[in-house]
C-alpha cells in the first residue's frame, strides 16, 4: 500500500481538529505564547523537522465567482514533518510535550487527553487529513543528520583552511586525526 | 464565524513570527478548487509522486524544504479546499518570480481550478493573490532555523564523500591521498 504521506523516509501528518465554539482565543493564547527556538516543546522530538499549528477561523472570499463559504467551527491545524512512523510520533507528542499539547487540544471538541495515549493517537488519527503529495529534497536525512552534517561541514572548512600547506605524508596524517570518527 | 474580508491587493503582507523561525518560513494556503476539477486536481497530485518530472518543478528551487498539498472536503463548505504548505528559506516573496516564470503551466493547472486566478506571469498578481490568501498567525517551528536548504543538502554531500574519503585513506599511501583529497576539496568547495 502507497502511503502518499511518507516519502524517503519522512512523514508529512496534517491534523483538523474543531475548535469548541468560544475557545478560539483559549487556543490562540496557548499556540502563539510558546517558547520559541529550542525553548520550544518541538525541540525535545528529535523525529522533527518543522511543526506548525495555527487557527483557521476564517476563509478568504475569493470574490463574486465563489458561493460564499464558512467553517462550521473554528479550526486549529497541526502540520509536522518528521522521520519515522506516525504512530511513534504521536505516542512521543504524549509523552514528551504532554502539558502543552493538552493546553491547545484541550479547547478542541472530543480531546480525550494526553493521559490515555492509545486515545490521544486514535483522537489525531481520526482527525488526520490525507496528504496527496509530499515532497523534499532531503527525504532520507533525519533531524540529526542534518545537524551531523552540518556540524561536520565547519569541521571540514577549519580543517581544509588549516591544511592547505601540509605535505602528503602530514595532510594524511593530519586528516586520519581530525576525522578518525568519520566513515 | 464570518468570511473575511479580502484584503487589499496593494496591502503587503503580514509580516508574522508565527511563520518564521530563524530564516526559515512556513506558506499555508488554503484555496478552494471549483467543483468539476476537484477530481482533476487529486488525480494530478496522487498521480506526481511516480512522476519524476513533477518533482524535478517542484525541487529545482534550492530554498524549498519540505512541501505539501492536500484536497480537503469538509461536511458544511461548498467547495474543496487545496491545503498547501511549504517551509521555505526567508520570505517567500522574492522567489514568486522564480515560481512566476520557471513554472508558471504547474501553478496554473493546480490553482487555477479554483476561482479568480491570477494565472501567471506576471508575478505581481501571483504575489498580490498569495498575500490574500496565506493563513496566518498560530507558531511554527524548524529543527535547524539557521540552515538554508543550500547548505543542508552541501552538508549532507560533504559528508557523504568525506564518509567514502576517511573509508579509502587506511589503504592509500600519502601521494594516493594527496590525489584523493585534492578530488574531494574539487567535488565539495561549492558546498563549503
Amino acid at each position: 500500500m502507497i502511503d502518499h504521506n511518507r516519502i524517503g523516509t519522512a512523514y508529512g501528518l496534517t491534523v483538523f481538529t474543531p475548535i469548541v465554539p468560544g475557545h478560539e482565543e483559549a487556543v490562540r493564547d496557548a499556540i502563539e505564547c510558546l517558547p520559541r527556538g529550542e525553548d520550544g516543546p518541538f525541540s525535545r522530538l528529535e523525529q522533527v523537522h518543522f511543526a506548525r499549528l495555527q487557527i483557521f477561523d476564517q476563509l478568504v472570499h475569493q470574490g463574486p465567482s465563489q458561493r460564499p463559504d464558512r467553517l462550521g467551527t473554528a479550526l486549529l491545524v497541526f502540520t509536522a514533518s518528521f522521520n519515522g512512523a506516525r504512530d511513534a510520533f504521536l505516542d512521543a507528542v504524549a509523552v514528551r510535550m504532554p502539558v502543552e499539547a493538552d493546553s491547545w487540544w484541550s479547547h478542541c471538541a472530543g480531546y480525550p487527553g494526553t493521559a490515555d495515549r492509545a486515545a490521544f493517537t486514535r483522537y489525531l488519527t481520526r482527525n488526520q487529513v490525507p496528504t496527496h503529495l509530499f515532497s523534499s529534497p532531503y527525504p532520507t536525512a533525519t533531524v540529526q543528520d542534518v545537524r551531523d552534517s552540518l556540524a561536520l561541514r565547519e569541521r571540514v572548512v577549519d580543517f581544509v583552511v588549516a591544511a592547505q600547506h601540509l605535505e602528503p605524508r602530514e595532510l594524511q596524517e593530519r586528516f586520519r586525526e581530525a576525522f578518525a570518527d568519520v566513515g | 464565524m464570518s468570511i473575511a474580508p479580502v484584503r487589499s491587493p496593494e496591502s503587503a503582507p503580514p509580516t508574522d513570527a508565527g511563520n518564521s523561525d530563524g530564516r526559515h518560513s512556513a506558506l499555508t494556503l488554503f484555496t478552494p478548487i471549483r467543483r468539476r476539477w476537484v477530481w482533476v486536481v487529486r488525480a494530478a497530485l496522487w498521480v506526481s509522486k511516480w512522476l519524476p518530472m513533477t518533482q524535478k518543478h517542484i525541487l529545482q528551487f534550492k530554498f524549498i524544504h519540505m512541501v505539501r498539498w492536500s484536497v480537503v472536503k469538509r461536511d458544511r463548505l461548498n467547495d474543496a479546499y487545496l491545503f498547501f504548505e511549504s517551509d521555505f528559506d526567508g520570505p517567500w516573496q522574492q522567489y514568486i518570480d522564480g515560481f512566476a516564470y520557471v513554472i508558471p503551466r504547474d501553478i496554473r493547472f493546480l490553482w487555477g481550478r479554483g476561482y479568480d486566478f491570477p494565472a501567471p506571469p506576471p508575478a505581481e498578481p501571483l504575489k498580490r493573490w498569495i498575500a490574500k490568501n496565506s493563513m496566518e498567525g498560530g507558531t511554527f517551528y524548524s529543527a535547524y532555523p539557521s540552515a538554508s536548504t543550500k547548505m543542508v543538502l552541501g552538508a549532507l554531500a560533504t559528508r557523504e564523500r568525506l564518509e567514502s574519503l576517511a573509508a579509502e585513506n587506511a589503504s592509500l599511501d600519502p601521494e594516493e591521498f594527496k590525489a584523493r583529497y585534492d578530488q574531494f576539496l574539487a567535488d565539495v568547495q561549492g558546498h563549503l
